[in-house]
Formats: C-alpha cells, sequence, structure tokens
C-alpha cells in the first residue's frame, strides 16, 4: 500500500453559534445568553492514502464540508491534528506551507458563487500560478488553453466571462483553476450535486480522467452513494459529526456492518429498482447542538440497546479492512440486515 | 382524470419567444403516479404551474386544451379555476417556504386553507388539520400544529406542505422536485408517505424530479421532458428496461450503476441548448449520434402506451 497523504488524528471541531438580532434583543433585556455550541466534528480519523479516492457521504450537516476544509488547512481544527504528507499541517512554516496550500485544492458545489463574474476566465484559471511564480506571465495564456483543453472546453473561450457559460462549463472552469498551480491532491465538496443529470456523468468521467493522467489523490464528498461506489476505492460513512464505518467500497456495499450504513444503502434511489414499498428508517436528523448521548443513531435505530444510549461506540476493526463503530459487534451473535431488494417485477 | 392535450406555455421576453411547454400530451388517472423527469429549464415546472393556472406574464398559454375530469381549464374562468386550485387540484413545491408564510403558525395556515374553501366551523376545520399531519407522519400533531415554521427541519416543513395540499382531498397532486433539497433517509420518508397516501385515497399524483431514481421505485408511468417536450412516455418498467428515445437511453446508460465500476461512464455528449437556440426540427439532433437530414424535421410523437417521438428510435441494444 502506498504511503498515507493526509490524515486527520482526533479531529474535533465546535462552532459558536452566532445569537440572531432577536436573541440578542433578548440578552440586553436579561434574557440567558443563547450562545449555543455545535459539534461539527467529534474526534475524527481519517487517512487517505496517496493516489487513493475516499468517498465521505453522510446527510445534511454531518460534518463532511467541516472535515474537508480541515483536511485541506482552510480551517483550524479545535482539536486533534492534520498530517500532510506526514507533517503536523499547523506546524509548516514558509515555503513548505504554502506547497502544502498548492497541493491541496478544494473543488465546491456552486461553480457560480466560486467563481469572481467580473474576471475573465484566462484571468481566472491563469491568477494563481503567475501569482505564485510557478510560471511567467507571459505563459499565462498558453497554459490556459491547455488547461481549458484537458477539462473538455474550447481554448477559444479563455475572454469570455462565467456568466456566459453552462453550470457543466463553469464547472469545468472551477476544475481547470484548481489544476493550475499542480495540485497532487483534489478536495471534491458536492461537485456534481448542482449538475444536471447528463452532465454529472460528463464531470464524473473528467474526474476519473484527471485522476489518471495526473496521479491525483482525491477526498470526495458526495451525498450520492452511487456516485461514491462508481469512483472511490474507500468509504467513509459519517453520522453526526462522527465516522460511523469506514472501509474497501466493494465490502461496505456488499455488506453493511453498521445499521445507519445499512440504513442508507437501502434507501438510494436506483433505477433498477421499481415500484418499491418504502420502509424508511425512523426519525429526524437530530441537532448536531444537542445530539443524542451514547451512540448518536441510538433514537433511529431498530437494534437500539440499553447501552446505545450511554456509551459511544468505539471505531474498531470488524474485518476485510472495514471499521465500524457499534455496540452489536460486541454481541456473540448479531442480529442480520434484511436487505430487501424490491424488485417486484411479476409480470 | 387529467388530460394535457398539446399544451404550449410561451414565455415572450424581450429577447425572444421562450417555448417553456411546447405540445406535452399527457393523462394522469385516478390513484396513479406519473413520474416527470427532465434537466433543468426543459420545462417540468411550467408544465405543473399551467395544470394549476399559475403561469405569471410574460408567460401564457398559447394552445393545447387541460382537461380535468372532462372540463377544458384552459376556458374556464377566473373563479372557477380558484375553486379547483387547492380544492380539487394542489401544488407542492421544492421549497415549502413557497406554501408557508414564516409569521403564521401552522395552525392558522391550515384552519384557513379549510375555510378558505369549505363552510365548515373552526373546530371541524382543526381537526381536520390535525388529522392531516398525523396523514402525513408528524409526531405529536395536535400540540405541534401551534408551532412555526422555523421551529421545524427542512423535512418536518416539507411535510406540513404537503399536509395543506391534502386538506381537502384533492383528486390530483402536482408535487415539484419536494424531496430534492432532503436528505436520503428523509426523502425516503415522505416518498413513502406520498405512495401510501396515493394508495389510499385514490389521488392522482405528477411527480416532477431530475432523478431518474426517485421515479423508478415512485411511479407507475413515467415522462421524459427535453426541450419543451415530452420525448418519451410509457409504464416505467417499459421507458426504463426499453428505451426508445436516443435521449432517454443516454440518461439510463449514464446512470453509474448501469456501468461498470470504475469504467467511464457512457455519457451523453453536449449540453442542453438554450431555450431560444434550441436546434429545429428534433431539439436533441446536435447532441444526438444517430441524427440523419430527416431530423431536421419536428419528429411526431408515436402510438400506444409506449410512445416517444424520435425518427430512429432504439432497440434494446441501443440499434436502430
Ligand atoms: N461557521 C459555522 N458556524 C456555525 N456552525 C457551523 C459553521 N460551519 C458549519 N457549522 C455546523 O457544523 C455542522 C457540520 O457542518 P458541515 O458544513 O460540515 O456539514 P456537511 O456534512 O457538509 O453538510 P451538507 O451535506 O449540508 O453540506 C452543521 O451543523 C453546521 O450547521
Ligand atoms: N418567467 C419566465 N420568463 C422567461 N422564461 C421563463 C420564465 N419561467 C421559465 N422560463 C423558461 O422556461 C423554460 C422551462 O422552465 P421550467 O419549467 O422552470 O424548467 P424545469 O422545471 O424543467 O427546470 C426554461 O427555459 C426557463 O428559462
Ligand atoms: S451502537 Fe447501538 S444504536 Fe448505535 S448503531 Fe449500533 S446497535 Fe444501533
Ligand atoms: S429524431 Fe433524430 S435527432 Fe432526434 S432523437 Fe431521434 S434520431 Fe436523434
Ligand atoms: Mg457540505
Ligand atoms: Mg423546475
Amino acid at each position: 500500500m502506498s504511503e498515507v497523504f493526509a490524515e486527520a488524528v482526533g479531529v474535533s471541531r465546535r462552532f459558536t453559534t452566532e445569537p440572531d438580532l432577536a436573541e440578542r434583543i433578548a440578552v440586553k433585556l436579561g434574557a440567558r445568553d443563547t450562545r449555543r455550541v455545535v459539534h461539527a466534528l467529534d474526534g475524527v480519523n481519517l487517512a487517505i492514502r496517496r493516489g487513493e479516492v475516499v468517498g465521505l457521504v453522510g446527510e445534511s450537516g454531518c460534518g463532511k464540508s467541516t472535515l474537508g476544509r480541515i483536511i485541506a488547512g482552510m480551517l483550524p481544527p479545535s482539536e486533534g491534528t492534520v498530517r500532510f504528507r506526514g507533517k503536523d499541517r499547523a506546524r509548516l512554516r514558509g515555503q513548505e506551507a504554502r506547497q502544502a496550500r498548492l497541493d491541496t485544492q478544494i473543488i465546491f458545489q456552486d461553480p457560480m458563487s466560486s467563481l469572481n463574474p467580473r474576471k475573465r476566465v484566462v484571468d481566472i484559471i491563469g491568477e494563481a500560478p503567475v501569482a505564485h511564480g510557478l510560471i511567467p506571465r507571459k505563459d499565462k495564456a498558453a497554459l490556459v488553453a491547455g488547461l481549458l483543453e484537458k477539462v473538455g472546453l474550447d481554448p477559444s473561450m479563455r475572454d469570455r466571462f462565467p456568466h456566459q457559460f453552462s453550470g457543466g462549463q463553469r464547472q469545468r472552469i472551477g476544475i481547470a483553476r484548481a489544476l493550475a498551480v499542480n495540485p497532487e491532491f483534489l478536495v471534491c465538496d458536492e461537485s456534481i450535486a448542482a449538475l444536471d443529470i447528463s452532465i454529472q456523468a460528463q464531470v464524473i468521467n473528467l474526474f476519473m480522467q484527471l485522476r489518471q493522467d495526473l496521479d491525483l489523490t482525491y477526498l470526495f464528498i458526495s451525498h450520492d452513494l452511487s456516485v461514491v461506489h462508481h469512483i472511490a476505492d474507500r468509504v467513509v460513512i459519517m453520522y453526526l459529526g462522527r465516522v460511523v464505518e469506514s472501509g474497501p467500497t466493494e465490502a461496505i456495499f456488499a455488506a453493511p456492518n453498521h445499521p445507519y450504513t445499512a440504513a442508507l444503502l437501502e434507501e438510494v434511489p436506483r433505477i433498477d429498482r421499481r415500484h418499491r414499498s418504502f420502509q424508511p428508517v425512523k426519525g429526524e436528523i437530530p441537532s448536531p447542538i444537542n445530539p443524542p448521548s451514547g451512540c448518536h443513531f441510538h433514537p433511529r435505530c431498530p437494534f437500539a440497546m440499553d447501552r446505545c444510549r450511554v456509551e459511544r461506540p468505539a471505531l474498531i476493526a470488524v474485518g476485510g479492512g472495514q471499521e465500524s463503530a457499534c455496540h452489536l459487534n460486541d454481541l456473540a451473535e448479531r442480529p442480520r440486515f434484511t436487505q430487501t431488494d424490491n424488485r417486484e417485477k411479476t409480470a | 382524470m387529467l388530460d394535457l392535450r398539446e399544451l404550449q406555455t410561451h414565455f415572450f421576453t424581450p429577447a425572444g419567444v421562450v417555448k417553456a411547454v411546447d405540445g406535452v400530451s399527457l393523462t394522469v388517472n385516478r390513484g396513479e403516479i406519473v413520474g416527470l423527469v427532465g434537466e433543468s429549464g426543459s420545462g417540468k415546472s411550467i408544465t405543473g404551474f399551467s395544470i394549476i393556472g399559475l403561469v405569471d406574464p410574460p408567460g401564457r398559454n398559447v394552445g393545447g386544451q387541460i382537461l380535468f375530469n372532462g372540463e377544458d381549464l384552459l376556458g374556464a374562468p377566473e373563479r372557477r379555476l380558484r375553486q379547483l386550485r387547492g380544492n380539487r387540484i394542489a401544488m407542492i413545491f421544492q421549497d415549502p417556504m413557497m406554501t408557508l408564510n414564516p409569521v403564521l403558525s401552522i395552525r392558522t395556515h391550515m384552519v384557513e386553507t379549510v375555510l378558505a374553501h369549505e363552510k365548515v366551523g373552526r373546530a371541524e376545520a382543526l381537526r381536520r388539520s390535525v388529522e392531516a399531519l398525523e396523514m402525513v407522519g408528524i409526531p405529536d400533531a395536535a400540540r405541534r400544529i401551534e408551532s412555526y415554521p422555523h421551529e421545524f427541519s427542512g423535512g418536518m416543513r416539507q411535510r406540513v406542505a404537503i399536509a395543506i395540499a391534502l386538506l381537502h382531498r384533492p383528486d390530483l397532486i402536482i408535487a415539484d422536485e419536494p424531496t430534492t433539497a432532503l436528505d436520503v433517509t428523509i426523502q425516503a420518508q415522505i416518498l413513502a408517505q406520498v405512495q401510501k397516501l396515493c394508495r389510499e385515497l385514490g389521488m392522482g399524483l405528477i411527480w416532477i424530479s431530475h432523478d431518474l431514481g426517485v421515479v423508478a421505485g415512485l411511479a407507475d408511468r413515467v415522462a421524459v421532458m427535453y426541450a419543451g417536450k415530452i420525448v418519451e412516455q410509457g409504464p416505467v418498467d417499459e421507458v426504463l428496461d426499453h428505451p426508445r428515445h436516443p435521449y432517454t437511453q443516454g440518461l439510463v446508460n449514464s446512470a453509474p450503476l448501469a456501468n461498470e465500476r470504475g469504467k467511464p461512464l457512457r455519457q451523453i455528449r453536449g449540453a442542453a441548448p438554450p431555450p431560444l437556440q434550441r436546434p429545429q426540427g428534433c431539439a436533441f439532433r446536435t447532441r444526438c449520434d444517430h441524427a440523419t437530414d430527416r431530423c431536421l424535421q419536428e419528429p411526431p410523437e408515436s402510438e400506444g402506451v409506449h410512445r416517444w417521438r424520435c425518427f430512429h428510435p432504439r432497440n434494446m441494444e441501443g440499434r436502430a
């Protein structure tokens, strides 16, 4: 196996929510301060090896983007360490720190809001490599033309503005901008979620092609399990700020260990599942401001036991490269998940 | 119950005429769920707005018929439309706050909705509101009806919007991507409720989505829209297992699960043309691998329960 490239060790991140205007007035008038602490990440370990594609999945607010930004060095953790090529990211200085920043690029969900609307494509893509002294200014146009071609856009489009492109084309511009500084590691945060169905496949193909051509390492954040299944070597599943399961993609999809993973897999919309009788997990996704005790999933888990309400399950190896955080693994005989295949295709 | 015939809704903008809906024919029967899929801008929402009579200027209906239980809504007076809207036909939007006013309690929303359409007392209106909330799976509905929209999560708000749509037991509900912004487990909860309600109450449902997977699991029939037209429609299994239109086939083939893991996905090339630059003839022509000179003409819709608009329909193996 290749060496660990980027790693989060025991990373926690807390945010303090700012009170809104009504709350601030209430506090002035003597009400209790309502500022609350959100536990966005709670003791997360995650290692990404060189050349690997790690898929990070989980429902809204579970901390995926926060973890992505922390691993990319854009946000400091409240606790824990982020290592980049074996070194503590927080201790890097000068040239080394700058290089680590260039080596990691994030590609966001909304291509429009991450591109400056008043700049031409040639400047959006070509500015950073010139500013960082990677190329002389006179080579900018040529570099941009090459990058546009690489992401499947016509180089003659380089003098246009972002609004003159479709959503899919704008996402390609965002990718070209990220590639301009020769990164080794891409953090893709829902990078295809905002694209049209027929365009998603094109951009997924582009990511896979770039991986081959440029030896890239990816942290691929997505709520779309079928996309993650397609491109990731390994999957990490989060729930309310914690990793609940991780392992090789095929192993997890074939035999999920954690009840939450099983529930997610059960609910992925797939075109080969017809006329379903939905039997969804019950309950709301709890707030990270006041997460349930013990195992965060216990109020929704069909297998919850007394122990689950009080004790946080540790993430432990469960064989086949899989890790899972569930007390069921301590039972002599664990219950089986019923995989309902709803293809009631009786003619 | 609903019978759209060659519906045309156009927007007369300074830059030109946007043919948002351009000859849509579609039927919905009692208790039936029809999935309407297509990419953004293909005309799904405007089809829904047209049915419920909510198209704003510069948009206007320019042709076709909307037969609802035999009555043509396009000729109907405004008063009659208002009566039908929210009573016999209801719409649910992607953003539940389109339906909900942040300063009103859920109770006010619901009770006033009942009273606006029916001559019943407040107590009866409240009883029905609580019942509708229970139907969509809101726990402790009698107490929670006193809440305001911001006190609910996104999934709960969407349930409330659905409960409001259900208040008068409409014959038809048009749901415009109501679960797109929700998480998978919450989406599944809502799909389960909606499916159950259609079966139990015999409501017809048009479920608008850009997600073929959701429609596959939920719908009885599916209609695929492209550039203002339904290019293929029929029973879900027929259309998804034996797509005949190259666009439908491209969508089905590009789904990750229809491809070998890690291999390039079979993709549709190009992007949907902007509405004012649609190619003449078949609008899919510029992206289609099978286009011929014939496709410079407008392909007519074929006959039958499974039908398509294409001069060179594919068979299962993708051949003509
Ligand atoms: N700057 C911030 N201030 C306060 N709370 C924050 C901040 N950033 C994130 N959070 C909270 O931290 C939690 C995790 O957020 P994060 O953006 O990482 O979620 P996510 O998994 O990426 O969700 P999504 O799928 O919706 O993008 C959420 O509860 C979020 O509201
Ligand atoms: N108010 C409007 N003025 C001009 N064009 C509009 C207006 N509303 C919608 N359109 C156009 O009509 C077409 C169909 O829109 P819509 O039905 O919202 O698409 P969908 O729901 O399939 O994403 C699009 O090209 C859109 O830009
Ligand atoms: S630890 Fe308990 S509650 Fe948590 S997933 Fe396992 S069985 Fe369910
Ligand atoms: S009519 Fe012609 S261009 Fe249109 S989908 Fe059929 S083959 Fe392709
Ligand atoms: Mg996020
Ligand atoms: Mg729409």
